[in-house]
């Protein structure tokens, strides 16, 4: 659907981002992950047309944008810049309008996904009443007034409570699951996008680390999985069971047997492990996290 | 370019200066010195009351060229820094405007607060010059109402053209001090350095161009211009302009003082924010 290919872009001397390609697939949340300076914002504004690649293409459903496509794609884009105060005067509604007035929204469609996200109640305040957790609702729903077919979120829970990140993600959930959307989401924060994310973009020094879901990047990461059952002192039987299924680090902790395995073996430990079932009283299998695939990565 | 998404923008920035009550503070601050200007402006002079319009032209023309340049200098400044500061920069940016919509819609928004506050304020003694000497004193003192908006639009285009070059709100306020200090001073005591070390021997015509490139100075000739015996009041008095110098001509050096800060903010925003 959008395309980035070989985009490199340099700031006078300094690169920000090295010779860059991916994919955003349609309907899919991808993941762009990085820590500070890696080039994240660079990319998520070259794709949004507010910066011009030094070299490389942007191409949208198979055509490379030009400087007079710009303006047609914009219109597929809602973008929610990290922490935006925007203007204490004005109500909730009188900004949304002023949001759908520069994209050309439509004003019954724009409504439709912004009741969702604001209450008429919050709507009709000043936004220089609104907490921190009540402007990202605005910013969100800013993001979709125009009806977007791609969301862009950079750092969206950037400064929020732990209940205003919950509420945040039940909301766009809510939207995802209301209308067909493609999400780009840009975090440092791994562990609170993990299970938000259908692929992941790893960045480091503006180059693209990898690329792909999580459990394909494990396995060509070798991280392990991390297998754990509960057993009645050492059982060397399980052990070698589990030696012979691909597991590795075998170690007996309070009462545990503890293993590590690929995460290519997965199918065939359980399938081995099924077969001993009466060796142990309860098994849990940790798939690796996604702080887990980052680090690998960097 | 879309007039919708002009208008939007425009319809913000003056709901934004309605509810801030900035149009209010400055409508009524404008109301209550013209007003006191108006009635006491003949103090010095032992006299107190409301006196000749023309003659409250000429003391307003000295607080009008001092109070709306630096009103409009910092209406216009903060275009670019206080959209950057509330992260709202960037919507604009990725939103399917161009830059030329943009600085329209901010421009139309920021000249009609301009407009409403000034007129407002400088209308109330205009009123009471109307109600006490006829209609006869409305299309003089009109002219000046709307030579002084014309003063606050070329400094709102200048403050664009600040606001681009330097986004960063500090250094706005300072450059935008140093701008208003030459405008309504420095230039003039350059005027007056230059006449002095040539022991006023600078053509007219040269001397008149020069002082068409300062906007404050074509605002004072325009007045000048219109206020016969009063121009005393402007520091004026002396001075004797070339044909040239007609209305037609001190517009068009308005208008091209509104127009080139414009353009050359256009294409500064372009290379600095679109790269």
């Amino acid at each position: 659907m959008l395309k980035v290919q070989e985009v490199t872009k340099n700031y006078g001397p300094i690169r920000a981002l090295n010779n860059i390609s991916l994919e955003v697939r349609e309907g899919e949340a991808l993941g762009l992950v990085g820590p500070n300076g890696s080039g994240k914002t660079t990319m998520l504004k070259i794709i949004l047309g507010i910066l011009r690649p030094t070299s490389g293409t942007v191409v949208f459903r198979d055509r490379k944008l030009s400087e007079r496509d710009w303006k047609e794609f914009k219109r597929s884009v809602g973008y929610m810049p990290e922490r935006v105060s925007f203007y204490d005067n004005l109500t909730g509604k009188e900004t949304l309008k002023l949001f759908a007035g520069i994209k050309g929204a439509d004003k019954n469609r724009s409504h439709e996904f912004t009741s969702r996200i604001l209450p008429e109640d919050l709507l009709r305040r000043k936004v220089g009443t609104y907490s921190k957790g009540m402007r990202q609702r605005l910013n969100l729903a800013q993001a979709l007034v125009s009806d977007p077919g791609i969301l862009v979120l950079d750092e969206p829970t950037s400064g929020l409570d732990p209940v205003a990140i919950r509420e945040f993600y039940d909301i766009l959930e809510e939207v995802r699951s209301a209308k067909k959307l493609t999400v780009i989401l840009s975090s440092h924060i791994l562990a609170e996008i993990e299970d938000k994310i259908d692929r992941v973009a790893i960045m480091k020094n503006g180059s693209l680390k990898a690329i792909g879901r999580l459990e394909e990047l494990c396995i060509g990461l070798n991280i392990p999985l991390g297998i754990t059952l509960r057993t009645d002192g050492q059982d060397d039987v399980l052990e070698g069971v589990l030696k012979e299924a691909g597991a590795t680090e075998l170690i007996y902790q309070n009462g545990y047997l503890l293993a590590n395995a690929p995460g290519d073996k997965k199918l065939g430990i359980i399938s081995a492990l099924m077969e001993e079932k009466d060796r142990f009283t309860d098994i849990s299998i940790r798939e690796p996290s996604l702080e887990e695939v980052f680090f690998g990565v960097h | 370019m879309s007039t919708s998404a002009v208008w939007a923008i425009a319809h913000k920035e003056l709901t934004d200066k309605l509810k801030s009550r900035w149009v209010l503070v400055i409508g009524a601050g404008f109301a209550l010195f013209t007003v006191v200007i108006s009635y006491f402006g003949g103090a010095p002079a032992g006299a107190a009351g409301f006196r000749e319009l023309d003659a409250t032209v000429a003391s307003l023309t000295s607080l009008v060229t001092y109070f709306i340049p630096i009103l409009a200098l910092t209406l216009g400044g903060g275009m670019v820094a206080d959209e950057k500061e509330r992260g709202t920069l960037d919507i604009f940016l990725a939103s399917p405007i161009s830059v030329a919509e943009f600085m329209a819609g901010k421009f139309a928004g920021l000249v009609l607060a301009l407009v409403i506050s000034t007129a407002a304020g400088l209308g109330l003694a205009g009123v009471i010059h109307v109600a006490r000497g006829g209609t006869g004193a409305l299309v003089g003192y009109s002219l000046f109402i709307v030579n002084s908006i014309v003063l606050g639009i070329v400094f709102l285009s200048i403050s664009f053209l600040i606001s681009v070059l330097l986004y960063d709100r500090a250094r706005v306020i300072a450059v935008t001090i140093f701008v208003w200090l030459f405008f309504t001073i420095l230039y003039d005591l350059g005027l007056v350095g230059l006449l002095i070390s040539t022991k006023g021997d600078v053509g007219t015509g040269l001397f008149s161009g020069l002082l068409m490139l300062n906007p404050v100075d074509i605002f004072r000739i325009m007045n000048f211009l219109s206020i016969g015996e009063f121009r005393v009041f402007i520091g004026l008095s002396f001075v004797e302009f070339p044909a040239f110098m007609n209305g037609t001509v001190l517009w068009s050096v308005s208008l091209m003082w509104v127009a080139l800060p414009m353009i050359a903010s256009y294409f500064f925003f372009k290379r600095k924010y679109l790269i």
